[in-house]
């Protein structure tokens, strides 16, 4: 417990954690806007406007899959932003040259280890409650006012309130454990944003090209083996063709947070700290 | 805990190195290294760069895994204290801290940590001087102060054991002298403090005991007296006059060895200062300087390490 008061506090001493927080409420907003509209079109009957496949629109005229999607709005960005924070808190050790402070007051590295993992749940909640309490607000207010109705009832919402917490708690373990894997900061903080932003896009092209070339949709649903796609499945209530069910995406997020936490932990008692 | 009222002098905070080795890819960076250090003194562990010193202060704190051999403190491995911070102290280098955090949070980070009062960070810093920049960030510290603050860190849990890689470097002659009285102050607590150091001259004004090593191998472990004793070095009576033909004639008929240095000088051993002034006298020969000379550790370590140097 102390170790996880101590962690906390290192976060709560350096600029950090601000920015990503700005950062993420500044996605929440962006996302909101967006999603407010998508949400609107699409339940308006303006589908087609969007350009999708007739059956994806359909899927897509969905009220409480829309609801849920509005209810989460920022999560793409948010989790990047708590990913990092999980990344920052094993890099500046080494970074900084504090590792060594921090292996004195606790030899036992595992425990340091876990009492990190701890503490990036702890902050990927509070991440969650402040981005929900906001979704929550303006979502139940834009729901009502276009006669929508808030969906808040609805278990598949409730659910994806929910998943985001676990999506935002599972990434901060992420973030650690790429910590661990790559203890150059700079090197940890780059390779995990581009592999987020941009090898999630690639990867995606790579299964629409390989679906289309075998011609077959259900090869798009492993696109879930990607973290980014894994918790937005996780997430989403909406019953698409084009993705697995949510509960393969939380499987998948799980695993990767139990291998890279195991990894990290096995590599870090190892390690000669010099 | 009873911990809290425990004294530093109780409990026994000798350190054993024991048979240590660290092999790294191509360099044998520590051989076999095996001493003791006894609590209540000042221990200087010197040696050239590169000889090992710090690899073997982080064997000595479970930082870096040993190849072969151990090292204890008060009979545990440091791996094995239970708040190894209420036992064992260390500074081991200056820049430790993150760069954006103030010197007062890096110490209640470290006191968390060790589920140590969050008064003791105040009561440290007090103690090194460091109250007023107490929220500045850490960026902001000159050398000397990251090494106080480095020291207020070690200081948090009152151990009874301190152990200092280089913590005289980049001080001025006013922090120099100040780290000086204060370990020498926790060595007469009954503290064991173990200090690594390369400024031989302060060495012989700081320690009690010296461990040398080269090549990260034993070369001479003792009272700084004894080993500087051990020595083929003699305290020689340096002496400059004019007359120094007529002095050196005479001061050999007493069977004193006279050398002559670059400059001119007299180098007298066998005798001492007082037999070299009557002798002085006697030629009536005109005296400019009559110093003895001590050996000193700079030339005993010199004299030890040579053809050991750093570059391995």
């Amino acid at each position: 417990m102390n170790l996880v008061r101590s962690e906390l506090l290192k976060i709560r001493t350096t600029a950090a954690w601000l920015w990503m927080a700005l950062g993420a409420l500044l996605a929440v907003a962006l996302a909101f806007v967006t999603n407010a509209w998508l949400a609107h079109t699409t339940l308006t009957g303006d589908a087609d406007m969007l350009g999708l496949p007739p059956e994806e629109a359909a899927a897509q005229q969905d009220v409480v899959g829309q609801a849920a999607n509005l209810y989460t709005s920022g999560q793409y960005f948010g989790l990047l932003f708590v990913m990092l924070i999980g990344v920052l808190m094993v890099t500046n050790e080494f970074f900084h040259q504090t590792a060594t402070t921090t292996f004195l007051s606790t030899p036992k590295r595992t425990s340091v280890i876990f009492s990190k993992l701890v503490a990036a749940s702890l902050i990927g909640f509070v991440f969650w409650l402040v981005t929900s309490v906001i979704n929550l607000v303006a979502g139940a207010l834009f729901m009502s006012i276009n006669d929508f109705g808030t969906q808040l009832g609805e278990w598949e919402v409730q659910r994806a309130f929910l998943f985001n917490l676990l999506a935002y708690a599972l990434w901060t373990i992420l973030g650690i454990g790429v910590g661990t894997l790559i203890t150059n900061q700079i090197g940890a903080v780059v390779t995990s944003a581009v592999v987020y932003l941009i090898g999630t896009q690639v990867a995606s092209l790579f299964f629409f090209l390989l679906s289309s070339w075998l011609d077959s949709e259900a090869v798009l649903k492993w696109q879930v083996v990607l973290p980014s796609v894994a918790s937005s499945v996780m997430v989403n209530s909406i019953e698409s063709p084009m993705l697995p069910a949510w509960w393969v995406g939380a499987l998948v997020l799980v695993g990767y947070a139990v291998v890279t936490g195991t990894i990290g932990i096995l590599i870090t008692r190892r390690r000669d700290i010099s | 805990m009873s911990d809290g009222q425990r004294s530093p002098t109780t409990g026994s905070g000798q350190i054993v190195v024991s048979g240590l080795t660290k092999q790294y890819k191509n360099v044998r960076a520590v051989n076999d290294l095996s001493f003791t250090v006894e609590p209540g003194r000042v221990t200087g562990f010197l040696g050239p760069n590169g000889a090992g010193k710090t690899t073997t202060l982080r064997m000595l704190l479970n930082l870096v895994t040993p190849t072969a051999g151990s090292a204890t403190i008060g009979g545990r491995r440091y791996a094995d204290l239970t708040d190894p911070l209420r036992h064992v102290g260390a500074v081991l280098e200056a820049s430790s801290a993150h760069k954006g955090r103030t010197g007062i949070n890096h110490l209640r980070v470290i006191a968390a940590a060790a589920g140590l009062p969050k008064t003791r960070a105040d009561e440290v810093l007090a103690m090194v001087g460091l109250t007023p920049a107490a929220k500045r960030k850490f960026k902001g510290y000159s050398l000397g102060m990251k090494q106080r603050l480095g020291i207020a860190a070690a200081m948090l849990g009152d151990p009874r054991v301190l152990v200092l890689d280089e913590p005289a470097n980049g001080l001025d002659p006013e922090g120099i002298r100040w780290m000086r009285g204060f370990l020498k102050a926790l060595a007469t607590e009954g503290r064991t403090v173990l200090v690594s150091s390369h400024l031989l001259s302060e060495m012989q004004l700081l320690a009690d005991d010296v461990v040398i090593i080269a090549a990260g191998q034993l070369i001479r472990q003792g009272p700084v007296d004894q080993v500087i004793g051990s020595m083929a070095q003699t305290t020689r009576v340096r002496v400059r006059t004019p007359q120094a033909t007529e002095l050196a004639k005479a001061l050999r008929e007493q069977s004193a060895v006279v050398e002559v240095d670059p400059h001119g000088a007299l180098l007298v051993a066998g005798v001492d200062a007082a037999t070299v002034g009557r002798a002085a006298l006697a030629v009536q020969a005109e005296l400019h300087e009559l110093t003895t000379e001590r050996p000193d550790l700079e030339g005993v370590f010199l004299e030890l390490t040579a053809g050991k140097a750093g570059i391995r």
